[in-house]
């Protein structure tokens, strides 16, 4: 035996295949239902009866009005994937979906270095860490409602603080909401405000999963402060930042009241994310067809990203 | 005998047979409570004014007594936020009301599916018993369908020229009477440090309101006789020219663009809006010292020569589910005739259809009010125009839509000449239309 083939033993045994393969599949010794395991079933029936109720029958009848005409008092008749192809081929729809591609890539990213950060910054030892923590997680905590109108009263007029701030500063009138390309940044700053708290817990609890003794051999070993953050903060982490980075994502694609309250989509539809606009159509528009066929195809968007980041947790755990 | 007791005073016999009991009573009141209520005439307001109006309004409500036979009325005030739905669910599940306010075109709408029950028979009764000759003229006519009245006028809003009297002073102008002079009334104002084309173009905005009236100002409007789009005309497009100059002579605030009617209001009060195109109740939503400062213009001349102006006739409609069509109608006459308090007493509700409310002594003592009925109303037409002054159901899609405030925002922001918006705006309501 070759020492090649003894590491993929090794390798094999690791996994739990035996050296000469997997060999036949063993058939499970079939179980007779005991009065405890029906028991069970019979305490799980009404619960997930309640759980279909709730979300198979809203997804089923969501997915039937997907291909129709309806609007909010009428059914409407049944006109096939009209109302997909419709959206795939509306400029709105493709301006919606960049926009939102770049605002969840700015939240998610965004939140997750700021957070990183003050979670290194505040790890054991800070004085007054406890007091600060609890500062900054008031954007997270406080109501997005009054964020927003906060936001809103900081940026809004000529005569607002921030705008007369930046005149001092020598930049002039700088029109934060009304011009279509500051709008989009001043939504996705918005955004980062309000979620780089949630990113800093996450943060802050996996960097104390992480053995300090690590740290000491890194340091005897002589890596500098960022090859110690490169080379084993990070990689140590990586699993609660993947799964950090599925929750933001999900927050973010899903993000109504961050957008509709601060801009409402707007000016001339910057600002305007899939599910500002699936509400849009829905709601003010009242074309229920089309509307529910966006947040389809975001559902299925927002699966497959989940699932592709599941995967690299799963990875990760290997490793 | 201690694994029958579940507490020390209750057995686990006694115990099923409470739960049976609740679960019979329950039932029973279900039945007889939900035919109960069903029986009286359900009224749905939306809370029209300040906070006087709801508490007033269901006060006058309960007030109804109604003839032997007929359903007492009972009453529920609907907030803004969702209205549409709560309405849809409601009426689309039979539990909604049998008399409701709501959106300016939600009759319209409900009448598409069946919903409504008209209001012929009720303006038949109302012409026997003088009701019918009170409202003001024209309000009327811009409920009827091809069906019949869909719904009832009940308070109006409309987009008159607001100014602030002490800016205007200030800059030694005069109030403008056509379009040449707001330019000229403008550029003073600009001297001072005051915008003359106050609006607000954000998605909580009423910008495209305010230019809708100016194209109807100019003869134009969105909508041709066969109530269809047709938005591409040389009166709007002239229109639109005028409201572009404005911007680029500097007379708007560049932030206008995405201002919500807070932040409108803010300027306002900033004393940085010298004039602009608003609801009729404008002062009393700036309140306070400024409130006294701002005066209604009479209607200025468009570049056409004509006048015109954007107004909405909010309504009361009836509903087919309803325990009584006959005691539907008879509620309405009587809340018909007892309404005018809510007027008189200052509730902040939009203005009266009626000529007796418009004429009481509590009505004619504020001047922007009578303005308003006075003078811009003989001049104002709806979403309709200017093909016609009746409503129907498409007109939803105009009607304070994202559509619209798109089409406002991308003419106030230059990024579209008033042709391509124009444009862009008849195409999309062409693809929406149902």
């Amino acid at each position: 035996m070759t020492a090649d083939s003894l590491m993929e033993s090794v390798r094999k045994a690791r996994r739990g295949v035996g050296i000469a393969g997997p060999g036949r599949p063993r058939r499970a010794p079939r179980r007779r239902p005991t009065t405890r395991g029906m028991t069970f079933v019979l305490f799980a029936v009404p619960s997930v009866l309640l759980l279909l109720l709730l979300n198979l029958y809203p997804l089923l009848y969501a997915g039937q009005q997907s291909l129709r005409n309806g609007s909010l008092v009428d059914a409407g008749s049944f006109v096939g994937l009209q109302n997909y192809t419709g959206i795939l081929t509306s400029q709105s729809f493709w301006h919606a979906t960049e926009f939102t591609v770049v605002f969840t890539l700015v939240g998610v990213f965004g939140s997750w270095a700021v957070g990183l950060g003050l979670a290194l910054l505040l790890r054991p030892g800070v004085p007054a860490r406890g007091a600060l923590k609890v500062l900054l997680l008031l954007p997270w905590v406080v109501p997005i409602v009054v964020s927003s109108t906060s936001w809103n009263w900081l940026l809004a007029t000529p005569q607002s603080p921030v705008p007369l701030l930046a005149k001092h500063l020598g930049f002039g009138d700088v029109l934060f909401l009304a011009d279509p390309a500051l709008a989009q940044v001043t939504v996705c700053a918005f955004k980062v405000w309000v979620s780089f708290p949630f990113m800093m817990m996450m943060m802050a609890s996996a960097l104390t999963s992480v053995d300090s003794t690590i740290y000491e051999a890194s340091r005897v070993d002589g890596a500098s402060g960022w090859q110690t953050f490169r080379l084993v903060t990070l990689p140590l982490i990586a699993r609660p930042t993947y799964i950090s980075w599925i929750l933001m994502t999900i927050f973010c694609v899903n993000d109504f009241p961050t957008v509709f309250l601060l801009t409402g989509g707007g000016p001339v539809n910057s600002t305007q994310t899939l599910v500002v606009l699936a509400y849009t159509t829905v709601f003010q528009d009242f074309q229920t067809g089309p509307g529910i066929a966006i947040a389809f195809l975001m559902t299925i968007v927002l699966v497959a990203v989940s699932v592709t980041l599941y995967r690299q947790i799963r990875k990760a755990r290997i490793e | 005998m201690t694994e029958d007791r579940i507490s020390g005073t209750v057995s686990r016999r006694g115990l099923l047979a409470g739960a049976g009991g609740i679960a019979a009573l329950a039932a029973l009141s279900a039945c007889s409570g939900g035919g109960g209520t069903s029986k009286t005439i359900k009224f749905w307001n939306m809370p029209w004014g300040g906070t006087a109006f709801s508490p007033l309004d269901q006060k006058i409500t309960l007030g109804y007594k109604p003839a032997a036979g007929l359903p007492a009325a009972s009453y529920q005030a609907v907030q803004w936020a969702n209205f549409t739905t709560t309405f849809a669910t409601a009426v689309v599940s039979k539990t909604g009301p049998a008399v409701s306010s709501g959106s300016g075109t939600q009759a319209f709408q409900f009448a598409k599916q069946n919903y409504i029950a008209y209001a012929d028979g009720l303006l038949e009764s109302w012409q026997k018993n003088g009701l019918y000759d009170d409202f003001l003229p024209g309000v009327l006519a811009s409920m009827k369908t091809d069906k019949g009245y869909v719904a009832v006028p009940y308070n109006l809003d409309m987009r008159v020229l607001w100014y602030r009297k002490s800016l205007l002073e200030r800059a030694g102008v005069n109030p403008p009477t056509d379009w040449q002079s707001y330019l000229d009334v403008c550029a003073a104002l600009k001297k001072i440090g005051v915008f003359g084309f106050g609006i607000a173009s954000g998605a909580q905005g009423n910008g495209s309101q305010a230019l809708t009236g100016l194209l109807i100002n100019n003869g134009g409007g969105l909508f041709n006789a066969e109530q269809r789009p047709d938005c591409v005309t040389s009166a709007n497009i002239e229109a639109l020219e005028f409201v572009v100059e404005l911007v680029r002579k500097g007379y708007m605030d560049p932030g206008s663009v995405s201002y919500s009617d807070t932040n409108e209001q803010s300027q306002w009060k900033a004393g940085k809006f010298g004039m602009g195109f608003e609801t009729p109740a404008l002062d009393q939503y700036l309140g306070g010292a400024v409130q006294a400062d701002m005066t209604v213009a009479a209607p200025i001349t468009g570049a056409r020569g004509g006048q015109g102006a954007l107004y909405f006739p909010n309504n009361i409609m009836m509903y087919r589910n309803t325990p009584s069509q006959q005691g539907s109608e008879a509620f309405l006459t009587y809340y018909y005739r007892n309404m005018a308090p809510l007027w008189t007493k200052q509730t902040g509700v939009g203005l009266p259809v009626l000529k007796s409310i418009a004429a009481t002594s509590a009505f004619r003592s504020d001047p922007n009010a009578v303005t308003a009925i006075d003078k811009w109303l003989p001049i104002c037409k709806t979403w309709a125009a200017p093909g016609g002054d009746a409503l129907f159901a498409n007109v939803s899609l105009v009607d304070s839509t994202p559509l619209m405030s798109t089409f406002a925002q991308s003419v106030l922001s230059l990024r579209a000449t008033p042709k391509e918006a124009l444009t862009t705006l008849q195409n999309t309501l062409t693809s929406q239309w149902k």
